[in-house]
């Protein structure tokens, strides 16, 4: 096949239907499609078809295409003063996002006593002040909860006359640090350890909580997002599961890429990527023990792993039809070659390491300020506090590394949806009838943060058959999900490039979605390779990875 | 004559890795301790680590607060603080020198094949876990060409480890 030109209109060769043919893409992809029972037009209907939604529903498709959304770039995930670790202003925060291209930027200091007692209400008029200063620059407030029984979360609302005050009853009733702190240190004492197994029915109980907030009209909406969910292990199968079960337009996804890019660089802390440094604690999920093929507490060209994985945890989730997104934050506490270092006040007595000091020297630290290298990308019909967290709410969501692309619209089109569907969303297709995926990607043209336009070698398009909910509900990996195509870039092109693949004789519910690639760090089967510990320029090992779209069967 | 004890500590002997141990063998001192394993134990809500060693001398009747009771061996899926010629292996060792000068019996790389020949950086702390009844020493690329073990002594904790 031919990579020469910019505009591909490919639909699938008839090669995979050969049974003689044993190219390994030709029988990987066959296997997949006959999977999908797209491979053998005519025979018998395949038992137990999975179509997501009730066969007499009312068929209406989700995120259509041609809506007047712009792409915004954003951060879910910035810390400040008002962290115990933390250390800037959240005027120097947004300052850097705002300068660094970012439209949006949530502050999510960490969960706790004294975050609770103090930092909240603290916060609260710096980033009035913020918005005031920086129009045009969204800024939210934000929490970064401790999950009892898990990982960290970014919660978040939009400005509201009851935002503070829900951010603050929701702290002080679940967070798992104020849950597991002793009486005699003004916690609760209700739970063992912030990640304990008993802090589990806690985590559910905060999350109808938020829905509620959200369904009596006290906010118009509320988000949240698991933060660098493998980690360290601690956010098992079920408890993801039972988040989205739970509160459906509120628990809506996680960071595929953690913060802290820079920990790796071999200049600088020479740590983990991500600070993925960790190996299984009593707390952690016991199938993710580290094997001689994978060590999940790890990252992969920077991505978590339960998204990097091909099949992985995020495809087993995607695979039930649930919806689910990932993003890319900076986690930004303190920031590589920055001269600040923190201030001199006691966070736990007051709520806040007070005013940072700037030293005039830079700083060997882990992160990067909030848009230098990881953005997520969110399609919105305005730049209105609300309209973006509807766009992550939906999953017109990407998650890019070093600006990697400007931009990547997909369409998805079928014989009942002439129009199609976008990222995030929902179309329906005949049963037998064709599929056709349409991919604009808008190259980058300016240099990133690096100092270099990055170069886009590839773009693999990932699907594998919606089979509907697991039984058990800590399925982690989805068997059938492979890539099914991958399109190369060539080295000339520039502008926007467009690749098009259609799914002929379409018989069985299915999902797709995209990752691209600079092609610096490949394994032999093209997918991310793992970071190594003390020396990972995230430089030079860039990916995006767009949100996936659902296609059913009638 | 050694024998193997078990216990499941009160005390919640933390998160970093290496005071954990250092914290679990410390109990054990007035023995004399050959091996010894933590695992997870999972039969309440609330997972806590437990202790299995084999050691020679008087036994305590309790370590860390947890009951000492006997034990027939290391626990299945155990990973190993304590062990036979652990104490040599303290910097940048082969493979090879890894098995043949102390239990270890397989030093094994995590989505990588390691000869007998490559250069291990121990960093001083190793913990192998028991796999099938052999003690396995995972390891991964480090900088400068050599493999290191994936456990850390001492890993970045956010917020100090909530």
């Amino acid at each position: 096949m031919s990579h020469d030109h910019d505009h591909h209109h490919e639909p699938v060769e008839g090669s995979w239907r050969d049974g003689e043919d044993d190219r390994p893409l030709s029988v990987a992809r066959r296997r997949f499609l006959a999977g999908l029972g797209i491979a053998v037009a005519g025979t018998a209907a395949p038992a137990g078809t999975a179509a997501a939604h009730e066969p007499d529903a009312p068929r209406r498709p989700v995120n259509p295409w041609g809506s007047r959304d712009r792409w915004y770039g954003g951060d879910h995930h910035i810390h400040t003063k008002y962290s115990p670790d933390g250390q800037y202003e959240v005027a120097q925060q947004v300052a850097k996002a705002r300068e660094h291209g970012l439209d949006w930027v949530v502050i999510t200091d960490h969960g706790g006593v004294a975050h609770q007692k103090f930092s909240v209400d603290l916060v609260a008029p710096d980033i009035e002040k913020a918005r005031a200063e920086h129009r045009g620059t969204l800024v939210y407030q934000g929490l970064e909860w401790n999950i009892p029984g898990a990982e960290h979360a970014t919660v978040f609302l939009p400005p509201g006359r009851s935002a503070v005050d829900i951010l603050r009853a929701f702290e002080a009733a679940y967070d798992g640090g104020v849950l597991s702190a002793p009486v005699d240190r003004s916690g609760k004492g209700l739970i063992a350890r912030a990640t304990s197994a008993d802090g589990e029915p806690y985590a559910l109980a905060a999350l109808r909580y938020l829905e509620a907030q959200v369904l009596s009209g006290r906010t118009e909406i509320a988000l949240m997002f698991a933060n660098h969910p493998a980690r360290r292990g601690v956010d098992s199968p079920h408890e993801i599961r039972g988040w989205r079960d739970a509160a459906p337009g509120v628990a809506v996804g996680m960071e595929g890429a953690p913060g802290h890019q820079a920990a790796g660089l071999k200049s600088g802390r020479a740590g983990a990527r991500g600070f993925y440094e960790a190996s299984p604690n009593q707390d952690s999920f016991p199938g993710y023990a580290p094997t001689a093929a994978e060590n999940p507490y790890r990252t992969y060209g920077g991505f978590d792993w339960m998204t990097a994985k091909v099949g992985g945890l995020w495809d087993s989730l995607l695979a039930e039809g649930r919806p689910w997104w990932v993003t890319a934050t900076s986690d930004s506490h303190q920031n590589h070659l920055d001269t600040h270092t923190p201030g001199t006040g006691d966070h736990n007595s007051t709520g806040t390491r007070g005013a940072p000091v700037d030293t005039g020297k830079p700083q060997v630290y882990g992160d990067y300020w909030p848009g230098v290298y990881s953005s997520t990308l969110v399609g919105a019909g305005s730049r209105s506090y609300v309209d973006v967290m509807r766009g992550l709410r939906a999953g017109k969501v990407l998650a890019v590394h070093g600006r990697l692309v400007d931009g990547v619209d997909v369409r998805v089109r079928s014989d009942l949806d002439g129009r199609g569907v976008t990222t995030g969303g929902r179309t329906f297709v005949t049963r037998g009838r064709d599929v056709e995926v349409t991919i604009e990607v808008r190259l980058a043209r300016r240099p990133n943060f690096g100092g270099e336009i990055p170069r886009l070698a590839k773009v693999d398009l990932i699907g594998g058959p919606v089979t509907g909910p697991v039984a058990d509900r800590d399925t982690l990996s989805a068997p059938h999900t492979e890539v099914l195509k991958t399109f190369e870039v060539a080295r000339t092109a520039r502008g926007a490039i467009r690749f098009t693949h259609t799914f002929r004789n379409v018989e069985n519910a299915f999902y797709l979605r995209l990752r691209g690639s600079d092609g610096n760090r490949l394994t032999s089967d093209g997918g991310p390779v793992m970071d190594v510990v003390g020396d990972a320029d995230p430089w030079t090992d860039l990916w995006f990875y767009a949100n996936p779209i659902f296609i059913d069967v009638v | 004559m050694s024998r193997w004890l078990h216990a499941v500590p009160e005390t919640d002997p933390g998160h970093r890795a290496a005071h954990t141990d250092a914290l679990l063998l410390a109990a054990l001192a007035p023995l004399a301790v050959e091996s010894a394993f933590t695992h997870v134990d999972r039969t309440t809500v609330v997972s806590r680590l437990a202790l299995t060693a084999l050691v020679t001398g008087e036994a305590p009747t309790t370590v860390l607060g947890g009951r000492v009771v006997e034990a027939a061996g290391p626990p299945p899926d155990g990973r190993c603080i304590r062990f036979p010629g652990q104490d040599s292996l303290t910097g940048v060792h082969t493979a090879e020198a890894i098995v043949t000068g102390s239990a270890i019996d397989e030093v094994v790389g995590v989505g990588t094949a390691v000869s007998p020949d490559d250069l291990v950086d121990t960093q001083g702390f190793l913990r192998p876990t028991l796999t099938n009844g052999r003690l396995v020493l995972l390891v991964e690329p480090a900088a400068g060409g050599v493999l290191r073990p994936i456990e850390s002594r001492d890993p970045h904790e956010c917020c100090g480890g909530h």
